[in-house]
């Protein structure tokens, strides 16, 4: 049985590969950028630069910046357009027309066709009739500027920071030309420094925290005058109760408390040779009061020391970075298969570490689905508990009473409910009994009255039951029905067996064939059905939770689709294919377990 | 026990017959079918006839061929065919009935030609320039007529079409009849039979046109995945091997799905309209009567006498298709009008969500749609719902009917 069990996990693989990668190309179907329907047109270009940067960042953490499915870029060599990146984000707008006007002049010399396709390969609408009149050329440099922006910052992101670099570093390039490289890299590199640490702080990101502050100290220490001792004291008091405190909120309101001054006291904490919480905490305070520590830009024609302090800034983080930047060959061969789009949700996926979600508010997909879950399985369980508390007796009622007038009557009944679709049921109940138009005796929306957190137990749940009455109904109607003429055609299976006939001649009452004989062995193919009701009762119903107000399963999906919310739904889909599978495999041992002539071997004959 | 010439469509027949209430539903099948086809001929706004002072117009026959949805346009030209073949099949029959040709054969052939009739006329007026014109497109007989006593028309039993909009007229209950003094058309003295939407458009007539595109929407959704599973099922079944492997996975991948969850999101994706919800129902039910059929075959190819074919000569193809295929079919139709019912339901609960068929189009989940945005207006949820709950017992009881005649088991 064991063996058996794993052989079927292990086939699993293949077929959840398949699921992921099915839904994976539906989501490609999608037209449109998600993310910008999300955020609007803010993501475009030419709105606040800070929208900007949150639609590269949502971009990057939903996957959106890699190719989908195989990534070369590692590959490419983007030594010769990141030439003229730099050239062109070095030079101002009115430079960039001096530039135009000279490339109109002679467009077949070598260098300037070289520039040209470069600039054709922007994108930029009509280029070459822009180009040929001259009145528009100051339309043309601006159209430039942004194109390159967005070739940078979609296209080449971090595979054109080694380029870029080797011109900074390189001593013989110009001066705007090193201006032009770090402009090039700040869009490249997004968030290139990390000045602390996030939620779950990792102590694997020390080193990356620390180096930005070391380089801004040993810059800015001067400023900062020493600390008094009894102040040190003081200080020294609130970090540690700062670090004996569980509460984000508590540590914020202590750190709301410092002073600008205070900062070389946290700066030598950070730096020196203290825990890891004391460093953690320092930076949180650093970061608090120091709003710009390195300077990472330079307008075009900034002075030399500017440009050499920026560009020392620069080169710290690329040192940080290095293996990110130029990753060796073999890791490269790695990244042309997993630094994709899809291989990174399987990650994901595999890990269930499912994300964000695609939504403004950024919530993490996996709490978001845990409370869905919560709120659609009781009600899906309470259904599953009247639909076997209803229709296997209903089925027995039918089937003792073969083809007479009370099976005839409940097996048509029966045949009606089948036939209502469970929304239908949903609507025409709110409508005669939720709404008030003609009775008013359930409430119509939620599952809960408004201030229900202020009732006692026993109101909560009286509520919480009224609430979920009509629901509940509707979710059981459609499977009570279905799963009553599967008993009864069960039941009268087994009444047709010989042994109950047996059991008859012996002279037993005809209840105890009916209950003893009989039921037990009608039961079997309906308790194995019961793994059945598994990812039924984690899919919800999209319908009646829509209908009813319900924030389940179903209405998170139906949600996620209306949003394009695709870390969420690859999420629902993931969990609702494991957990079929997991129902299937157990229907097949409940199988084995409740009825003793079915063996596994027999079982993989059959297949 | 079965006599001697008696087939197997025979032998389901009269199983068939035997079942009452699948018998009645199989009769009411009819009108409904029916109703979908003559629907114009019940509500439309264009006058059958119309005498404007000094000349007889037929602007009801012209709008026929100039529908705003193009399945009315097929229904329509069905709905015309049915003239020219009735005639015809009146002499055909008596021509069968001199030759003896058995009653199945008869119903089976006249349906044939019907369905042919139809494709030819569909397929001779939509080409450019064959069909009438219809110039009164624009024009409004019914306010003439109010103007010009000397105007006369008459009119089908509805003078509504499911787009007239009168916003003076929203959300109106049943029977709702415009006073007299607000009349701006002669016609408007027949009641809203079953009340207003929104903007005032007839919930009779657009109850009355949905079913066309329910029925559309069941039976070719129905038709695009039973095409499907049966091929690919029957190819798994027969040639096993690596054929079986991959088939089955796929099956297996799609099955996983929530199908309802599958098929919004795709139409979320794609698009909604009418071509695609059904492709949608199509390609993602088709996996169920894949699994069923390759069963029946795996079953069927063990016998003998696929055995015997083969020795005979036969090619892989004609054995499976000719032999193996027609002994596999049965549950594949039997699920048929249960997947007919099903793809409605799928129809009606994608537009209860606005992800279906966009709203100018009649059909009976917009109006529920527009019912659950207020409960007040009872009767955009009842009537829909009704129609609905009626056509899915009606399939519902014809496949149970079709599943019992057909199970061997049950047979005595």
């Amino acid at each position: 049985m064991w063996i058996y069990t794993v052989r079927r996990l292990f086939v699993m693989i293949p077929t959840l590969f398949g699921i992921t990668l099915v839904a994976f190309g539906v989501m490609q179907l999608a037209p449109g950028d998600p993310l910008k329907a999300e955020l609007g047109a803010a993501g475009t270009i030419g709105e606040t630069s800070q929208t900007r940067e949150a639609y590269l960042i949502m971009r990057r953490d939903l996957l959106l910046d890699r190719p989908a499915l195989l990534n070369f870029r590692y590959f490419r060599n983007y030594t010769a357009p990141i030439r003229e990146v730099v050239f062109f984000r070095g030079q101002s707008r009115g430079e960039i027309v001096e530039e135009l006007a000279r490339l109109t002049e002679a467009p077949g010399a070598p260098e300037n066709a070289a520039r040209l396709a470069f600039l054709r390969g922007l994108d930029i609408a009509d280029f070459d009739a822009l180009l040929a009149d001259p009145e528009v050329h100051p339309r043309l440099a601006h159209m430039i500027a942004t194109g390159i922006q967005v070739y940078l910052e979609e296209e080449v992101g971090l595979h054109g920071v080694p380029p870029a670099m080797a011109v900074l570093r390189d001593p013989g390039s110009p001066l705007q030309e090193r201006i032009g490289a770090i402009r090039a890299i700040r869009l490249m590199a997004l968030e290139p420094f990390q000045y602390s640490f996030g939620r779950e702080p990792d102590e694997a990101d020390l080193p990356y925290v620390v180096a930005p502050w070391q380089l801004w100290w040993s810059r800015a220490e001067a400023d900062f005058p020493a600390v008094a001792p009894a102040q040190r004291e003081e200080l020294a008091g609130k970090l540690e109760a700062m670090v004996r405190e569980e509460s984000r909120r508590e540590v914020l309101e202590i750190l709301e408390t410092l002073d600008r001054d205070d900062m070389r006291f946290f700066a030598e904490r950070l730096l020196g040779d203290t825990t890891f919480d004391e460093k953690r905490l320092s930076a949180d305070a650093l970061r608090l009061y120091i709003a710009d520590p390195l300077q990472l830009d330079v307008p075009t024609g900034a002075a030399e020391e500017t440009v050499d302090e920026v560009a020392g800034n620069w080169l710290v983080h690329y040192d940080l970075h290095l293996d990110r930047y130029e990753p060796g060959l073999a890791r490269r061969f790695g990244y042309l298969l997993t630094d994709t789009q899809y291989a990174n949700m399987v990650r994901r996926l595999a890990t269930f570490q499912f994300g964000r979600s695609a939504t403004r508010t950024r919530e993490p997909v996996g709490p978001r689905i845990l409370r869905a879950v919560m709120v659609s399985a009781p009600l899906m369980i309470m259904a599953q508990i009247v639909i076997y508390l209803v229709a296997v007796p209903l089925g027995i009622i039918c089937a003792v009473n073969r083809s007479n007038a009370v099976d005839r009557g409940v097996s048509l009944g029966l045949f009606v409910l089948y036939s209502i679709p469970p929304f239908v049921a949903a609507m025409m109940f709110l409508l005669f009994l939720g709404y008030g138009v003609f009775f008013d005796w359930f409430p119509s929306l939620g599952l809960h009255s408004p201030g229900a957190e202020q009732f006692g137990w026993g109101r909560y749940l009286l509520d919480y039951l009224w609430h979920a009455y009509l629901p509940v109904v509707c979710l059981s109607l459609f499977s009570l029905a279905a799963m009553a003429m599967y008993s009864r055609t069960s039941m009268l299976e087994v009444t047709g067996q010989d042994y109950v006939r047996t059991a008859r001649a012996k002279g037993l009452s005809e209840r105890a064939v009916i209950l003893k004989h009989g039921l037990r062995n009608a039961l079997i193919p309906i308790i194995t059905l019961f793994a059945g009701f598994l990812p039924a009762m984690l899919g919800g119903s999209v319908l009646i939770e829509v209908i009813f107000g319900i924030p389940g399963m179903g209405r998170l999906s139906y949600e996620s689709i209306l949003q394009r919310d695709f870390p969420t739904l690859m999420a629902l889909i993931y969990i609702n294919a494991i957990v079929v599978m997991l129902s299937i495999l157990l229907t097949d041992l409940l199988y084995v377990v409740v009825d003793p002539r079915i063996s596994f071997e027999g079982r993989e004959q059959r297949r | 026990m079965n006599q001697a010439g008696e087939s197997y469509l025979d032998i389901v027949w009269k199983q068939f017959k035997k079942n009452r209430f699948a018998l009645a539903a199989l009769w009411t099948l009819v009108p409904v079918v029916l109703i979908a086809l003559f629907a114009p001929l019940i509500a439309s706004n264009q006058p059958l006839v119309y005498f404007d002072g000094d000349a007889v117009l037929f602007p009801w026959f012209l709008s026929l061929f100039h529908p705003d949805e193009t399945v009315d346009f097929i229904f329509n030209m069905a709905m015309l065919a049915m003239v020219p073949w009735a005639v015809v099949s009146v002499v055909l029959s008596a021509w069968w009935r001199q030759r003896n040709v058995p009653s199945r054969t008869r119903v089976l052939g006249a349906t044939g030609l019907l369905v042919l009739m139809a494709g030819a006329m569909v397929v001779v007026f939509s080409l450019p320039g064959m069909a009438p014109r219809h110039p009164y497109a624009g024009r409004t007989f019914v306010e003439e007529e109010f103007g010009n006593p000397d105007a006369r028309g008459f009119y089908t039993l509805v003078p509504y079409s499911p787009r007239d909009q009168e916003r003076g007229s929203a959300f109106q209950p049943p029977l709702y009849r415009k006073p007299a003094a607000e009349r701006e058309r002669a016609s408007e003295w027949f009641p809203h039979l079953l009340g207003t939407d929104d903007i005032g458009r007839d919930v009779f007539a657009r109850m009355l046109y949905g079913t066309r595109i329910s029925l559309t929407i069941g039976f070719l959704a129905v038709g695009i995945y039973l095409s499907i599973g049966i091929v690919l099922g029957a190819l798994a079944g027969y040639f096993g091997g690596t054929t079986d492997i991959l088939i089955s996975r796929v099956i297996e991948v799609i099955l996983l799905f929530p199908s309802f969850f599958l098929i919004l999101t795709l139409v979320a994706m794609i698009g909604p309209s009418i071509y695609m919800i059904m492709v949608v129902i199509g390609l993602t039910g088709w996996p169920g009567i894949a699994r069923l059929i390759r069963g029946e075959v795996l079953k069927q190819r063990a016998n003998d006498y696929v055995t015997a074919a083969r020795a005979l000569g036969a090619s892989h193809r004609r054995v499976l298709f000719r032999h193996i295929l027609p002994n596999a079919l049965a549950p594949a139709l039997v699920a048929a009008p249960f997947g007919v019912a099903s793809a409605i339901v799928v129809e009606a609960g994608l537009s209860l969500l606005g992800f279906g068929v966009r709203p100018p189009t009649p059909t009976w989940g917009i109006l529920l749609r527009l019912g659950s945005s207020n409960y007040n207006y009872w009767w955009l949820i009842v009537v829909p719902s009704l129609a609905i709950f009626f056509t899915v017992t009606i399939f519902n009881l014809v496949g149970s009917g079709l599943r019992d005649a057909m199970d061997p088991r049950l047979r005595m």
